[in-house]
């Protein structure tokens, strides 16, 4: 029985190739973005799930309480000193270690006592618990023994590749950090690689005592600053009561934070929200919110759904062609239930074939996926999720998209069917068909209506005016040590000779940058600090024309080397309660309970010193030599090359200890995006498929009219009708359908995407053009498929379509 | 064997009754062989679905072997149905997916017979009709005549008892209209198998023992 409805299926299908092709292509691409979906969010939600104590580690996080401005603070890091006050006095903490990330660190290798290797690196400090919390495997060595002395260290295994050619090399051998001759860790430990689906990207580690003789010494007992990369992790009593925990680490803050700080709060978040909450980030700086997550889940059904009901509008467009295969077999015996399920198994056979060229798709497609969010998912068509995650698109495609016609199919009555005079009518509401194909160009309305935007937010943050100048700027990396410091001054001066180069500044930190800092001050001679946080950028007089910031009130600070005056940012005035900015000049800001204290001498015109994301904050820019940490080169355009090329052959003459990079300013601030650009190219992908499968969708329906009005062409074409008149009979109702498509989809676009927008301060108007572009579009698109068919159907050969009757 | 007793069918045409078939009566023994004729819309075709089971009456009675079939369940009568009779169209009405031996296999099929058992009769049956070496094209290969043939095979196969045919030759020249009904009076004399046919040649109507005459939904001859 199944062999002969096969065999059917199998012909008819070859019979009707491009309508099989049609419904393959429809379904294979649908299925295949959900595939691709799936992986996605399989890999997004796999991060550190693999480790054996997953449900009991908790990261110690900041956040403020309540904040007087309404600007929340939340960081991934606490102060240094919160692990050892963790380790009494909390029974329900089991283990605590610390870990410390610093990233773009300098570290040299000695080969062979006269040639030297230079890397920049992450370095991660880490106390020899965090290895007893987390399951990270040693090659050689343990935690305990590599990590408890200063200045011992370990590598991963390709790391240690990488340093030493192979990592058994390694061991033993050292590496110098920053240059410094108190900075030698020896290689005592291998690790495996860890695994990309970690937010623990663990290349470098020394042990966590090893800080106790660096620059951060001080820093170790310092309750107020937070630092976000300074980690702690907690692994708590299976029975602990995480609300009491949270509420004995409020209590914490306030018994060791000054008064002033009462409002800064710890709690314990657990590992597995780590890689969701954008709000406090991790290590790999890349989270994945849960609310994207469920925007692609939905994306994904939708586009499987837009997919099945193409099936079904071509599926029952084809059933005149099959009424008298339904008659007959009814003649000789089939009752009704068999021929469901004969129909059901055609769909079956459809959606396996679309399965399996979904399969090849995703597979050919992985790579540029990979490549576009920068991650190294696989396709392991084995694991028993994603088989079962097959099985179950399968089986749902399957009935979603072959009930229906099964149903209308199996129901004609064998009389009617043999003299073929099955009509849309009896095959059913013709209605049912134009409600599926609204909701289909619904659902591609939102997505491309979704996709515009986000692309128009793109091109904003491109676009945006920054209030300074960031283009033909580069960034040149001032080495950390005192050594590279004295050349400052020097080095400026050589570049300023190059006629490329129009201005030259030195500064802790471009006017917009990844890398802030930030503290609370006294101002005024008030004794307490700030609600609000300061941006600190440290930077020499000439910082104000190579960004092209401008004054508008007072004047620049005078050139200096140490902090003698401030000038602060409009925002800041208007902050501490000056709406006329020159009202603020001469008077003193206090930082670190006057360790630096000056007058404000000017006020700048605001500009964004974070991402678009965040509004303008306060910002105070002083000169403090010792803080420079990079060189703004504004040159002219024309002469990048010439400048590079001398900037390189420069660096390597003065500071031949370092690795040499330089990045473009603009470029920098554009990586600030890289989320959000990466989300776009998503975006336009699957709008382009919801485009493609709508419209496929709309050339079946058409293709059903055209089959079910051949007789009607043809009396009318004998008639006299012309061409056009035909291509208007068969395309007219599609307008109307776009346009109620439109309506459904335009409240629901603009509702879902004005909810994200929330997330930017500075953002896109939801204009009316890119309503009218996607309308606009899609009735282009489907004009020109409805066109096609429609004109195919005119040309017809009326004489012939009147004898088949 | 088929018993119909004021049987009426009608169809409401602007709030009147346009009788197709009107208060037929009609006894057809086993082993008979009949011919129903009449013009153009008399109600023919109507008469034979009814006979069928694919068509039901407005009123009237009908008895198939003794079970009145209007009065069975759906399933009960598909059984019925499949069991007994067997059915050929003017127009042949093969699947055009499915080769002459894969048409001439299905009803086989619906009724669950076995694969070894199903291969033997179908290679009877073609062997029967001579067209073992056309069992593996497809009907649009075969003339009209070798489709009716496989459409005759195909109604044999599962052993009906009843054979209905709706003008079987109307496709046909006079030649292999006439082998046909050489072939259709073979079945009714050796294997004792009833026929009903409709017809419009009274050449062909003769082949039966029996003719009905149909005008306007009614019997109007009755010639034994
Ligand atoms: N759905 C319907 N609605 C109204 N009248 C119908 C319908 N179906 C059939 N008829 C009428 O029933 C009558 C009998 O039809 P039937 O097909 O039985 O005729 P026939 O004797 O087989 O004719 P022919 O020799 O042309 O095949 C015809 O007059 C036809 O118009
Ligand atoms: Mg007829």
């Amino acid at each position: 029985m199944i062999g002969n409805y096969y065999k059917t299926a199998y012909r008819n299908l070859w019979r009707n190739k491009s309508y099989a092709l049609l419904n393959i292509a429809g379904l294979a691409i649908g299925i295949a973005a959900s595939i691709l979906i799936f992986i996605v969010i399989r890999f997004e939600t796999s991060f550190d799930n693999f480790h054996d104590k997953k449900e009991n580690i908790y990261r110690i996080a900041s956040y403020s309480l309540n904040n007087g401005n309404g600007k929340e603070f939340y960081s991934g890091g606490v102060a240094f000193p919160v692990g050892p006050a963790l380790q009494s006095g909390f029974p329900q903490v089991k283990k605590v270690a610390r870990i410390l990330q610093r990233e773009g660190e300098p570290v040299a290798i000695n080969i062979s006592g006269v040639e030297r290797k230079k890397f920049i690196t992450s370095i991660f400090y880490v106390e020899p618990d965090f290895f007893s919390l987390f399951n990270f495997k040693w090659l050689s060595g343990n935690a305990q023994s590599v990590l408890t002395a200063p200045n011992s260290a370990a590598l991963s295994k390709s790391t240690a590749e990488k340093y030493f050619g192979n990592w058994q090399n390694a061991l033993g051998k050292t590496i110098i950090h920053r240059n410094s001759q108190n900075e030698i860790y020896t290689i005592n430990g291998i690790i495996e690689d860890v695994p990309v689906n970690t937010d623990f990207p663990l290349e470098v580690m020394a042990s966590y005592s090893t800080l106790q003789h660096s620059d951060m010494k001080d820093n170790l007992n310092d309750w107020v600053s937070t630092w976000s990369e300074a980690c702690t992790f907690v692994e708590l009593d299976k029975n602990a009561s995480v609300s009491a925990f949270n509420k004995e680490l409020i209590a914490l803050a306030k018994k060791h934070k000054p008064a002033e700080y009462a409002k800064d709060a710890y709690m314990a978040q657990p590992l597995s929200a780590i890689h969701y909450d954008e709000r406090f980030g991790n290590y790999r700086h890349h989270t994945f919110s849960k609310g994207l997550i469920t925007a692609l889940e939905l994306i994904g059904i939708f586009l499987l759904l837009m997919a099945c009901v193409n099936f079904i509008n071509l599926a029952t467009a084809q059933a005149v062609h099959r009424s008298k295969e339904v008659g007959v077999r009814k003649v000789l015996g089939s009752n009704r239930w068999q021929l469901a399920i004969q129909f059901l198994s055609e769909t079956a056979l459809l959606t396996a074939f679309s399965l399996i060229a979904a399969i090849g798709i995703s597979y050919l497609a992985l790579p540029f996926l990979n490549t576009l969010l920068e991650t190294s998912m696989q396709l392991n068509i084995l694991s028993a999720n994603f088989l079962i995650f097959l099985l179950l698109v399968f089986i749902s495609v399957t009935f979603l998209s072959g009930i229906y016609p099964a149903i209308i199919l199996s129901g004609f009555n064998p009389i009617v069917a043999l003299k073929t005079k099955i009509t849309s009518k009896m095959i059913g509401g013709i209605s049912l068909r134009r409600a599926l194909v609204v909701l289909q160009f619904s659902i591609s309305h939102i997505l491309v209506i979704g996709m515009l935007i986000v692309v128009s937010q793109m091109n904003y943050f491109k676009n945006a005016s920054l209030g300074f100048d960031k283009e033909a700027i580069i960034n040149l990396p001032i080495p950390d040590d005192s050594a590279s410091h004295a050349k400052i001054e020097f080095v400026k001066q050589k570049l300023l000779q190059h006629k490329g180069i129009k201005h030259v500044s030195a500064s802790f930190a471009s006017p917009s940058s990844s890398g802030n800092w930030s503290s609370d001050f006294k101002f005024d001679h008030s004794d307490k600090p700030t609600i609000f946080s300061a941006n600190l950028k440290w930077a020499d007089a000439d910082y104000f024309k190579t960004y092209d910031l401008r004054l508008i009130a007072g004047r620049l600070f005078h050139p200096s080397d140490t902090v003698r005056e401030f000038v602060v940012n409009e925002t800041t005035a208007k902050l501490l309660g000056y709406s006329n900015p020159v009202a603020i000049l001469g008077k003193e800001v206090n930082l670190w309970d006057g360790v630096i204290k000056a007058p404000i001498v000017g006020v700048v015109k605001d500009f964004n010193s974070n991402s678009l994301r965040s509004p303008i904050g306060s910002v105070i820019i002083a000169p403090q030599k010792n803080y420079y940490g990079v060189f703004g080169v504004k040159i002219n355009a024309a002469e990048e090359k010439n400048v590079l090329a001398f900037t390189e052959k420069l660096w390597n003459e003065h500071f031949p200890d370092h690795v040499y990079a330089f990045s473009f300013l603009d470029q920098k601030i554009a990586a600030f995006y890289k989320q959000e650009e990466q989300l776009s190219q998503l975006y336009k992908i699957f709008a382009a498929i919801g485009i493609f499968i709508s419209c496929l969708g709309l050339y079946g329906l058409v293709s059903f009219m055209a089959a079910q009005r051949t007789r009607e062409v043809g009396i009318r074409k004998v008639l006299g009708a012309m061409p056009r008149h035909i291509v208007y009979l068969l395309s007219k109702e599609f307008s109307l359908l776009i346009i109620i498509a439109f309506l459904v989809a335009a409240p629901i676009a603009y509702y879902a995407m004005h909810q994200w927008l929330q997330n930017y301060s500075y953002r896109t108007p939801l204009s009316f053009w890119i309503f009218f572009i996607a309308i606009a579009g899609s009735m282009v698109i489907a004009w020109c498929t409805v066109g096609y068919r429609a004109i195919k159907a005119a040309l017809a050969n009326p004489v012939k379509n009147l004898r088949n009757e | 064997m088929i018993q119909l007793e004021k049987i009426s069918k009608w169809y409401n045409t602007n709030g009147a009754r346009n009788f197709v078939l009107k208060d037929i009566h009609l006894d057809i023994e086993e082993g008979a062989f009949l011919s129903i004729m009449g013009p153009s819309g008399s109600g023919k075709s109507t008469l034979l679905n009814i006979i069928g089971m694919l068509d039901t009456s407005d009123e009237g009675n009908y008895r198939f072997f003794g079970e009145s079939v209007f009065d069975l369940k759906e399933k009960k009568r598909t059984e019925l149905y499949k069991k007994n009779i067997g059915y050929i169209f003017q127009a042949y009405h093969l699947i055009d997916e499915l080769t002459v031996y894969e048409n001439i296999e299905t009803p086989l099929l619906y009724q669950d017979v076995k694969g070894s058992e199903r291969k033997a009769m179908v290679a009877d049956m073609l062997d029967r009709f001579n067209m073992v070496g056309k069992k593996d094209l497809f009907p649009s290969q075969l003339s009209g005549g070798q489709q009716q043939l496989v459409g005759i095979a195909r109604a044999l196969i599962a052993k009906p008892k009843l054979l209905l045919a709706d003008e079987p030759t109307g496709n046909l020249n006079s030649k292999q209209g006439e082998e046909i009904m050489e072939l259709f009076k073979k079945i009714n004399t050796e294997d004792k198998i009833t026929i009903i046919q409709v017809t419009h040649s009274e050449k062909n109507a003769a082949y039966g023992d029996r003719i009905i005459d149909l005008l306007d939904g009614r019997i109007q001859q009755n010639i034994q």
